[in-house]
């Protein structure tokens, strides 16, 4: 550990929180003990989890050196107000609200990743990592939208949330944060304590169109 | 089965699909297409209930929402009875059970009727608050009676078979009714590209154009609306909801639509469908197209069964092919009732009459109806019905042309029907919701919308436009300009369409029709069918001293039914204008509130029910506590293990049995629910001496302290223990149940008060899952599973943190301790929660690892003393009050939240409920939380109290009871005596104490 890192780590705690490879240790997705009921009819709904993904709240109010450790590490800038960036290997910016954003990378990763940018980064900012506190859901099929107009508010008609934006918003009685990836393809990221009455939810609403889970 | 009053061709409804229903036990027919209205005209059903106050019976009076008098209970089964069902809007199904929801023992024979008729003239307004008044003891048992004679609807008591939901909609334009205004907005709308939603509440669009006489660019009007209707599904951007009402008009264009989807398929929704749907429209403009409903006249015994309005008879022949009578008068003051003479005469019925108020009535209708040599009596009124069950006939008199009285020369005509029509009333329900009040106009003879509030247009009948030409004309000029307002070009190759209509000559405004007899003498003359209220009655609340129009509403009842007075409001206003001698402008008028018709409680819940309802929320070990049989408590939303009973304990046995394991070997408890926040940034120690009572600048790395916080008014509102995990960063934890105000309390203050500080907070709670071991083996068992922390009680003392590894799993671990023993709480990524969970467990077995829930936290925690934040406080509480004003440093540089407020007079005065122990005179006594504490238990009721107990357990520890409580000046009366009286007369005696009753010097969890 380089001396800056160390002095780094009296700042702020930092810890690899993801077992050694190789480990006998179970890791459990916040919806791996949800049991779905599905309909065997031709689905117009598709719900996947796509749990155990490193998420990184990062937190910056205008502060250029981290915009900048940000850019360096990641090879994207913070993208502006409810708007996403990508990159080829999956890794995500959202932006989620004037001074935060919300990167997700692969569980392994979030570690390196935090040094990283920490390594880079002067002044006021925060990471935190935020992994297991909330899980991917990728909702698709024709009526998608349907399930989205029955649990928020927010207009998801393509005028008003073109592929690409972001949006946190109430979601049934909890909350998420919607991604429009594809015309009929939604990521949200929920909370995991909510995630079973999400997935109940979700799987009522579904229910009329037919729902696959993969 | 013949339906006697079908005639044979007319109509929309399919004949080669005839339906059974059953109406009051017995079997009718009907055809699709057919409302049930309509299949029991034709069925000749003239009675279809009693009324509200008198008993009287009631028939079908109009073919709409504004229906007052069919209103059925409908349901066969009893799980799927739906009240307030208005015949006029059910369309039939197969297999239809409906009833009247009043007259007993039958619609035919009632017995209140007698009352009614006997006590008539002795039911005043007023008469059951004037009659029933006292005793107030008694009214639930009147009430009862008097709602079963009223006869309203029931509820099912079964659970609901059906489901409903909300459906989240946004558009550039709303239309508001599908008739001839509302097609052609939403064609326009549509056309230009706006995103359109076009609501009707009925099963076809095309409004009063589906039975219309009239032609559309060389066609009959129906077939434009076939055309519009065709083109209108051709556009991805229109959406078309029928059998949706938009029932509500709120802020912000905002709108609710109830979409009835399956009701008119069976009394159940088929499987796999949402019964209903409501709608949440936020709209870029609205357009209100709701046209008008007619307006029936006020004359003596116009509630007889046969007395309709003249709209609707035609509405009943010519869309549905049905013809309620067979000898029809019609009364009217206007053109547009000629019609229905008209239409009556060409089903090969007989018009006996049309009685016109005016004198010399000239529009082409009349002409029309003449040359059919249909007898036309002119400057005349119907002024009196004769007929119970059915009109038998009517009484006809000359008008007076100067005043509001009859001229003699009176006639009676024999029929059977009588149809009237006093004009018609714009629907300015949904513009009324905006809080516009209507204005008058005496062109219209009605009220018309008051000026928008939102962004709202108007179109045909709402603004007393009632020609199909100025109809489509507005609509598709209101539906290019809301489509323009919302940004998009007008609409160019749009021609209104050509109409064939007769002109219209101009109406007389006459609401209410004199009688020989004075107002108060007349047989009853009917304002609102729906609850009774007549002339007389609003003639007598002028009187009384109600002249104020909502006041004359409130004492006469006027409006307040389920149809929210649609048809008598405008003449009940036009007769208290008359009674106070005022103009109806003068008068005004009352106002509607949503919904525009009732809305079942099932479509405002939508999918928020049974297991949806409220939000359960789970921990990552959730899934092992159901498996291992916990008993969960509601904690907020969190499910949290209350307590582990095995097989045969009572509660009690199973909390003996955790605290126990605690004290003496190790036990386990899922502590993840506790509110957790990261704190970062080079202020955040300054922040949180700023937020917090006591002293953060010298809390080293590796260190945990407990905190209070406090209202600006100086109440604990809440406390937890906060680690420094780096000089600029730390962890704070909250209540369960505070969590997330207390995050807000962060953002708040930090946002407003100090922005210059430079600290982020961001919720943790769900990213760890937090368990927590404690006893005397707890460090032993730790041991087992975690090998790079020193766990030597020097190294790592009480009140510090570590980082390390546990069961192979990355942890912080915190020395910290709620049961006062040696305690730590294992923090872990989520994700690896039920892992090492279940490899101590596993590990812990050789030590009887005893997993505990909340009941149990509390027994160890309330031995200790330690409070619990919303149990033991209630916002009046200070931290001196709670003994704890150790956890205060009143000589930090900056002040705190709470200093000043916890600094003024009240809360340093002597005397104040202060937090104590309390120990039972008998141990094995448990007081109940709540108990009031005095000091003279003979004193005289009301008792001088002086606090109450907040905790109370029986501690298996101490082998007694124990509880907490406020006492007045309590910290100073150590020792001394009170007295809790119980509910049976008994009394329970406590000492003051100490509230530490275990452990006083905190040997154990210092080990």
């Amino acid at each position: 550990m380089s001396e800056a890192a160390e002095t780094q780590s009296e700042i702020f705690a930092q810890m690899d929180q993801v077992p050694a490879a190789g480990s006998d240790v179970i890791a459990e997705s916040p919806l791996s003990n949800f049991h779905w009921k599905t309909t065997g009819a031709e689905a117009g709904v598709t719900l996947s989890e796509q749990g155990l993904a490193g998420h990184l709240v990062l937190r910056s109010a205008g502060n250029s050196s981290f915009e900048a450790a940000v850019e360096k590490v990641l090879g994207m800038s913070l993208p502006g107000p409810l708007q996403s960036v990508s990159d080829d290997s999956g890794r995500v910016i959202r932006w989620t609200s004037p001074d935060e954003w919300l990167l997700t990378v692969s569980n392994s990763d979030a570690f390196s990743v935090e040094q990283q940018l920490r390594a880079e980064a002067s002044g006021h900012y925060s990471i935190v990592n935020v992994s297991g506190g909330q899980t991917i859901l990728m909702l698709s099929g024709d009526s998608a939208e349907m399930v989205l107009m029955k649990t928020c508010h927010y207009d998801t008609h393509e005028s008003s949330f073109p592929v690409g934006k972001v949006v946190r918003t109430t979601f049934a009685k909890s909350g998420a944060l919607i991604r429009r990836v594809g015309e009929s393809e939604w990521e949200l990221i929920i909370r995991r304590s909510f995630s079973d009455y999400l997935a109940l939810w979700l799987q009522d609403a579904a229910g009329e169109y037919g729902l696959q889970i993969i | 089965m013949t339906q006697p009053n079908r005639v044979q061709d007319a109509g929309r409804i399919n004949r080669s699909r005839p339906l059974t229903f059953t109406f009051n036990g017995r079997t009718f027919q009907g055809y699709e297409g057919d409302t049930v209205a309509s299949a029991l005209l034709a069925n000749g059903i003239d009675i279809v209930g009693r009324s509200f106050k008198y008993a009287r019976p009631r028939g079908i009076v109009a073919a709409g929402a504004e229906e007052p008098n069919a209103v059925l209970q409908l349901g066969a089964s009893e799980a799927a009875q739906i009240p307030n069902v208005r015949a006029t809007q059910q369309e039939l199904y197969n297999g239809l059970e409906c009833a009247s929801t009043n007259g007993w023992p039958t619609v035919e024979f009632d017995v209140m009727a007698y009352l009614g008729k006997i006590g008539g003239g002795m039911m005043p307004p007023g008469f059951y608050n004037k009659t029933f008044m006292s005793p107030q003891s008694l009214w639930p048992t009147y009430e009862k009676y008097i709602r079963k004679a009223a006869g309203l609807g029931r509820a099912s008591k079964q659970k609901d078979p059906d489901t409903y939901d909300h459906l989240n909609q946004h558009c550039d334009v709303l239309v508001v009714g599908g008739g001839a205004a509302g097609l052609a907005a939403a064609l326009a709308a549509g056309e230009a590209g706006a995103r359109v939603i076009l609501a009707d509440e009925q099963a076809e669009f095309g409004g009063a154009l589906l039975h219309s006489n009239d032609w559309i660019n060389e066609k009959p009007a129906s077939n434009w609306v076939a055309e519009t209707v065709a083109r209108l599904r051709t556009m991805d951007n229109v959406q078309l909801l029928p059998y949706s009402t938009v029932n509500g008009y709120h802020d912000h264009n905002f709108l609710t639509i109830h979409q009835r989807q399956t009701d008119h398929l069976g009394e159940t929704a088929p499987q796999g469908l949402t019964r209903q749907r409501l709608h949440r429209v936020r709209a870029g403009w609205v357009v209100l197209a709701t046209g008008a409903h007619e307006r029936p006249l006020v004359y003596a015994n116009n509630d007889v069964p046969g007395c309709m309005i003249a709209s609707a008879v035609s509405t009943y022949i010519r869309r549905y092919g049905v013809v309620p009578g067979n000898r029809l008068v019609v009364a009217t003051t206007n053109d547009y009732a000629y019609q229905t003479a008209i239409d009556w005469a060409n089903t090969g019925r007989q018009v006996v009459a049309v009685v016109d108020s005016r004198p010399d009535p000239d529009g082409e209708l009349v002409a029309a109806a003449e040359k059919a040599g249909i007898r036309v009596i002119k400057g005349s009124v119907v002024y009196d019905v004769q007929g119970s069950k059915r009109v038998k006939s009517v009484s006809v008199a000359r008008l007076s042309t100067t005043e509001l009285s009859l001229a003699g020369s009176e006639t009676t005509l024999d029929c059977d029907t009588v149809a009237t029509s006093g004009g018609w009333s714009p629907v300015v329900h949904l513009s009324c919701h905006t809080g516009s009040r209507p204005v008058w106009d005496d062109d219209v003879i009605g009220f018309v919308p008051g000026p928008a509030n939102q962004k709202q247009l108007l179109a045909g009948g709402i603004q007393g436009h009632y020609s199909i030409a100025e109809c489509l004309a507005e609509g598709f000029s209101a539906g290019a300009q809301a489509a323009t307002n919302a940004g998009f070009d007008k609409p160019t190759d749009l021609t209104v369409p050509k109409v064939h209509e007769p002109s219209v000559g101009k109406a007389m405004p006459l609401f209410y029709v004199p009688h020989k007899q004075p107002m108060t003498r007349a047989p009853k003359q009917f304002v609102d069918y729906q609850n009774d209220v007549t002339a007389a009655s609003i003639d007598v609340a002028t009187r009384e001293g109600f002249e104020a129009i909502e006041h004359v509403k409130r004492y006469t009842a006027l409006g307040f039914g389920t149809d929210q007075g649609k048809l008598g409001n405008i003449n009940g206003m036009a007769i208290t204008a008359q009674a106070v001698n005022k103009t109806i402008p003068e008068t005004g008028t009352t106002v509607f509130r949503p919904n525009y018709t009732p809305v079942t409680f099932g479509a405002i819940a939508g999918r928020n029910a049974r297991e949806l309802f409220v939000p359960e929320r789970y921990t990552a070990m959730h899934q092992w506590h159901v498996d291992n049989g916990a008993k969960f408590e509601d904690v907020g939303e969190w499910k949290r293990p209350w307590y582990y009973p095995k097989a045969g304990e009572s509660m009690q046995d199973s909390l003996n049995r955790e605290v126990l394991a605690v004290r003496n070997g190790v036990g386990m408890l899922d502590a993840s629910t506790l509110g957790k926040i990261d704190i970062q940034g080079k202020d955040a120690r300054e922040f949180l001496g700023r937020i917090y009572t006591n002293a953060w600048a010298k809390l080293a790395v590796g260190k945990c302290r407990y905190g209070l916080m406090c209202g600006e008014d100086g109440m604990v509102f809440d406390d937890g223990v906060t680690s420094c995990l780096g000089e600029n960063h730390f962890l704070m934890t909250t209540t369960t149940g505070g969590a997330a105000h207390v995050l807000e309390w962060l953002e708040l203050y930090h946002q407003t008060e100090w922005p210059e500080l430079e600290v982020f907070f961001t919720s943790v709670t769900d990213h760890w899952a937090t368990m927590t071991i404690g006893g005397p083996d707890s460090r032993k068992l730790l041991a087992e599973l975690c090998d790079d922390i020193d766990l030597d009680k020097d190294a790592f003392k009480f009140m510090d943190w570590r980082q390390g590894t546990v069961a192979g799993v990355p942890a912080r671990v915190f020395r910290i301790s709620f049961t006062g023993e040696l305690s730590y709480e294992i923090n872990v990524q989520a994700n690896f929660g039920m892992h090492v969970w279940k490899k101590l467990m596993e590990h812990g077995a050789k030590y009887g690892i005893t997993p505990y829930g909340t009941e149990t936290m509390h027994i160890l925690r309330a031995e200790k003393g330690f409070i619990i934040v919303g149990q033991d406080t209630d916002s009046t509480l200070h931290p001196y009050d709670l003994g704890m004003g150790w956890a205060v440093a009143q000589q930090k540089p900056f002040s705190f939240v709470g200093k000043r407020g916890m600094s003024r007079e009240d809360p340093t005065k002597a005397n104040r409920k202060q937090l104590v122990g309390l120990l039972t005179k008998d141990p094995q006594k448990v007081l109940p939380e709540g108990a009031q504490a005095v000091a003279d238990p003979k004193q005289a009721i009301p008792m001088t109290m002086l606090g109450h107990v907040t905790s109370s357990y029986y501690s298996a520890t101490l082998g007694r009871s124990i509880a907490m409580g406020t006492i007045r000046g309590g910290l100073d009366r150590m020792g001394e005596t009170v007295y809790y009286p119980m509910l049976d007369g008994s009394v329970v005696e406590a000492e003051i104490c100490s509230p530490v009753f275990y452990d006083p010097k905190g040997d154990r969890q210092n080990v």
